[in-house]
Parts: structure tokens; C-alpha cells; sequence
């Protein structure tokens, strides 16, 4: 009897920390001279995540999409996604759909993902994932590392949705914390963190979100490009956003960072809004740095 | 004895210390606080914030951007108080709290408060930590954040850290309502009576940065920082920010 109890005290935790996932996906992205495409030159994948190829593209670059073959993240899952992107490579990643955080069960700790993406001399790296959906009693924590070589570029965005909408899981994950770093060189360009703990703290107060449920955060940087080039471009940009549909539903804000780059923050009552702006700013931010067309993942939203 | 340019009293003396505290902040400071909104123009003007939203508004302010400002003002409070000053140190710690602010006209805002304040206090009082920061940050063409050199003068000057740190976002504050007061149909007695409801407000931000350093606290208030990011499209501006 006793041994059933111990076991009936320690079944759920012991079961839980089993199944955690301790998981590294690494990358490695190469521009293959003479030809100026870029390859997937190297993956280590551990499971549950995955990449199947790449498509290489006709304007040189590499696409893959991210994989969690699990179907979504749980409570403890310690997941790190490391991406080298080489000297004058052009990649693309997105995911296959969003992220779903799972409720976190007793005992479990809290989910983590670390992202670390490094992009050398000349290489450019658009990171542009579906949203991340964190479920009722989901804890959620993400640190992302970004460092950028001389002359390297990227379009980089991240959104959150407030839960599963349909179900009227709004706002009720138990905390995501979500930590974004951006350095050239050894200059801080940015540092973006939050956490949001809904029970504790109202999501809907003025300053916070507001009425709004989409959050969004879009880098755009490209080293060594000149401040009053930034100031243009941020203009630009607002121009582009000002002409957005439903702008009644979406606001966006756009503005130049400390150096290399500019932040764009979007907060949306709807996800579709969301997407769709974004892929207009992209377009618009990459003719204006790389005088060329933002090609979409090939996947179906 | 020792005696400061303020006559016959000791530099140590407490009394003297409270007097200099309350001198630096106040919000009659001439250092330019009046003309900054900080996004919050933006949100009235956009019928996103009113009257009667300003407590809730307040209350979240302080519980992000205004901790975070006090984690800085704390550091930068302790570098002057240290055996020798750490340039280094002073310019990363400015440099951080610049990246940690994503609109432009904020970020330079703060900056503009903050090489007026670090001004303002080595005209009256030249201490070694201060003269150091300056020449620094100058030579390196740098920002001084506003928190960065209040935390900074509060040390030069012994000011107790933790009153330091409140007096500094009770500051902050009285700022942001007096941009209220301009921007919306808000009483003296209604914007005294809110800067006095949030006085608990202020020192549980104030005992809560304490707790985190510049490497982990966070701060969440988007609609905050769109207003600010989209204040530059404003048409007619009371403030800078």
C-alpha cells in the first residue's frame, strides 16, 4: 500500500519529466560559389525537430521549413534552434503552421526555446514563422539571440496570438516570456523582452493591449546601411501601412532603431490582419535594402 | 569642517542630502521634462486613452517601463558609489537602456532629458563621478538615458538608493500627468488626487526593481510604444515625444 501511494504521489511528475524533450536543431547555410546559391550545407536534427530540404530558389536563396514533428510544444520541453547563416547566403525559414504551446501539467517545467541566429559578412536571413498559440495554462519562455556580421541583413518577425480564439481561450495561458536580443558586431542594436502573466497583470489595460489581442514584432536590419537611409525608410514604411486594409482593427507602429535597423510592432484584433501586413512591409523594406521582391514561403495561409 | 557651496553645512549632513534630493526632483527642474509626452499624446489624440482610463494606465506604466527605468537608475546609482568610475560600464549601461527602447523619438527624448539633467547637477554640484560620465559620453558620441543619470547624480551625491529610485519615478509620474493635464479635459484636483492614489504604486515599482537587473526585467506596454513610435505623423504636437 504504501509503495502504491508513493507511486500514486510521484506517477504524474515522473511521467511528465519523461517525456520532455531536450532537442537541438542546427543549420547551416552556405553560399555555394560560383554559382551564388545557397545550400543547406549542414543539419543536425534531433528529434522532435526536423527540416526535410531545401528549396533552392531561382534569386539564389535557400527555404526550408521548420518542423516539430511532436505537433506542438509541452511542459518542459527545453528546445534550441541554432542557425549559421555563411558568408553571402540568402535563407528563408518559416514553420509549417504555428506554434502551439500545450498546457503545462503539474510538475512539469516551463517550456523553453532558444533561438540563436548568426549571420556572417554579406548574408541575409528572412525568419518568417506562423504565430505562436499559447494554450489555457501554457508557460512558455523564449530567448532569441541575433548577431549580425558587416553588411548582413535580415527580416526577422514574431507574432502572438492571445490563445486558441475559438475556444474563448483568451489570454489564458498561465506566462510567456519572450526575449529578443539584436547585435552588430559587438553593438546592441536592440533588446526587446516581455512577460505577460494575464492572471496576474490585465492584458487589456490602456498601454498594454488595449482592445487588441495579436501581438507582433518585425525587425528589419541591415548593418552598415546609414541612419538617414532608416529615417527614409521608416516613412516609407508608414506610408505603406497608412494604405493597409482595416486599419480600424490593426495598428501599426514603425520605427527606426538605435542602429542597423528598424522595428515595426503591430497590434491586431485579428490574426489574418496581421499576416497580411506583414507581408506587405516585407515586400516594401526589401525592394527598398535589396532592390528585389520579398518571395513568400511556399506553403498555403 | 567640511562645508558645501551651500554655506555652513556639512556635504554628509542628512538634512542637506533630503534638500538636494528634492531639488533634482523636481519636475521644475529646467530640463526640458515639460516638453515630452512619451507616446502619450499619441493615445489621446487617438481617443485610446481618456480621463477616466488614466489610473489603469498608470498603475501597468509603472509596473513595466517604470521598473525597468528604476533597474537602470539603481545601476547607474551604484557605479558612482564604487571606489573608481567604470566608464565602461556607464556607457553600456546607457547603451542597453537605449536599445531596450524601440521608438525613436522616446529613445532620443530620454537621452535629451538626461544629458540636461547630468548638466544641470555638475553646474551645481561637481563631483568626480559626474565629470567622468560626461567626458566619457561625449567622447564617445553616446546617449545619456534620463534614469541612467538620475541613478548616477543620486550616487554622487550618497541620496539613499531606494528613496532615490522613488523619487525618481514619482518624477516620472507627475511628468506624464502634467502632459495629461495638457492633452485632456483633467483638473488640478483630479491630477493631484491621481499622483497621490499612485504613491503605493510607486514604491512597489521602486521595492520590485530591486529584484531584477539590466539583463532580465522586462517591459510590455505595446500600445504605449506604438503611440510613441507613430508620434512623428502627429499633425498639430504639444510635445517632442
Amino acid at each position: 500500500m504504501l509503495c502504491t501511494s508513493h507511486q500514486e504521489e510521484v506517477a504524474p511528475a515522473t511521467l511528465a519529466e519523461k517525456s520532455r524533450m531536450h532537442a537541438t536543431l542546427r543549420l547551416a547555410f552556405a553560399r555555394d560559389d560560383p554559382f551564388g546559391q545557397t545550400t543547406l550545407a549542414f543539419s543536425h536534427q534531433d528529434p522532435p525537430l526536423r527540416v526535410v530540404r531545401a528549396f533552392y530558389r531561382g534569386d539564389g536563396s535557400a527555404m526550408t521549413h521548420l518542423h516539430n514533428v511532436s505537433g506542438g510544444l509541452f511542459g518542459g520541453d527545453d528546445l534550441a534552434l541554432k542557425v549559421d547563416v555563411g558568408r553571402g547566403a540568402e535563407a528563408q525559414l518559416t514553420t509549417t503552421g504555428a506554434t502551439r504551446v500545450y498546457r503545462r501539467e503539474i510538475g512539469t517545467a516551463i517550456t523553453r526555446q532558444q533561438n540563436e541566429f548568426i549571420m556572417s559578412e554579406d548574408a541575409l536571413l528572412e525568419y518568417v514563422p506562423d504565430a505562436i498559440i499559447p494554450f489555457a495554462g501554457s508557460s512558455y519562455r523564449q530567448d532569441t539571440i541575433v548577431r549580425l556580421s558587416s553588411n548582413a541583413g535580415m527580416f526577422w518577425w514574431e507574432i502572438l496570438a492571445p490563445g486558441r480564439e475559438a475556444r474563448n481561450e483568451v489570454f489564458a495561458f498561465e506566462r510567456v516570456e519572450m526575449q529578443t536580443n539584436i547585435a552588430a558586431g559587438d553593438e546592441i542594436v536592440s533588446i526587446d523582452r516581455m512577460k505577460l502573466e494575464p492572471h496576474k497583470n490585465s492584458m487589456t489595460s490602456p498601454g498594454r493591449m488595449g482592445p487588441y489581442l495579436y501581438w507582433a514584432t518585425f525587425f528589419v536590419c541591415k548593418v552598415g546601411v546609414e541612419a538617414e537611409v532608416w529615417l527614409g525608410l521608416e516613412a516609407h514604411l508608414r506610408k505603406i501601412a497608412a494604405d493597409l486594409p482595416r486599419l480600424e482593427e490593426t495598428l501599426w507602429g514603425i520605427s527606426t532603431l538605435k542602429a542597423h535597423g528598424i522595428m515595426i510592432r503591430c497590434l491586431a484584433k485579428q490574426g489574418c490582419d496581421v499576416t497580411s501586413g506583414l507581408f506587405c512591409l516585407w515586400d516594401a523594406a526589401k525592394c527598398a535594402l535589396y532592390g528585389r521582391h520579398a518571395v513568400r514561403p511556399r506553403k498555403v495561409y | 569642517m567640511d562645508k558645501d557651496s551651500s554655506g555652513v553645512v556639512p556635504d554628509h549632513d542628512p538634512a542637506l542630502i533630503e534638500l538636494w534630493l528634492l531639488h533634482l526632483a523636481d519636475s521644475a527642474l529646467p530640463i526640458g521634462a515639460f516638453a515630452h509626452s512619451f507616446g502619450v499624446e499619441t493615445l489621446v489624440m487617438a481617443e485610446m486613452l481618456q480621463v477616466a482610463d488614466l489610473d489603469v494606465f498608470f498603475q501597468p506604466w509603472l509596473e513595466q517601463a517604470g521598473v525597468t527605468e528604476a533597474v537602470f537608475c539603481r545601476a547607474a546609482s551604484r557605479l558612482a558609489t564604487g571606489e573608481s568610475f567604470r566608464a565602461k560600464e556607464w556607457l553600456e549601461l546607457n547603451d542597453y537602456l537605449s536599445a531596450l527602447k524601440p521608438a525613436r523619438e522616446s529613445r532620443k527624448g530620454s537621452a535629451v532629458l538626461g544629458n540636461n539633467f547630468l548638466r544641470a547637477a555638475l553646474a551645481v554640484c561637481n563631483r568626480m563621478p559626474l565629470q567622468h560620465a560626461n567626458e566619457e559620453s561625449q567622447r564617445a558620441s553616446a546617449a545619456v538615458q534620463h534614469a541612467c543619470a538620475f541613478g548616477l547624480v543620486s550616487g554622487a551625491l550618497r541620496f539613499d538608493e531606494d528613496q532615490a529610485v522613488r523619487a525618481y519615478l514619482h518624477q516620472s509620474v507627475a511628468g506624464l500627468i502634467s502632459a495629461c493635464q495638457r492633452l485632456m479635459p483633467l483638473g488640478q484636483v483630479r491630477a493631484q488626487q491621481i499622483l497621490w492614489d499612485l504613491k503605493g504604486h510607486i514604491i512597489d515599482a521602486a521595492r520590485s526593481s530591486a529584484e531584477f537587473t539590466i539583463h532580465d526585467v522586462p517591459c510590455f506596454l505595446p500600445l504605449l510604444d506604438w503611440g510613441a513610435m507613430e508620434h512623428p505623423e502627429l499633425f498639430t504636437r504639444l510635445f517632442i515625444s
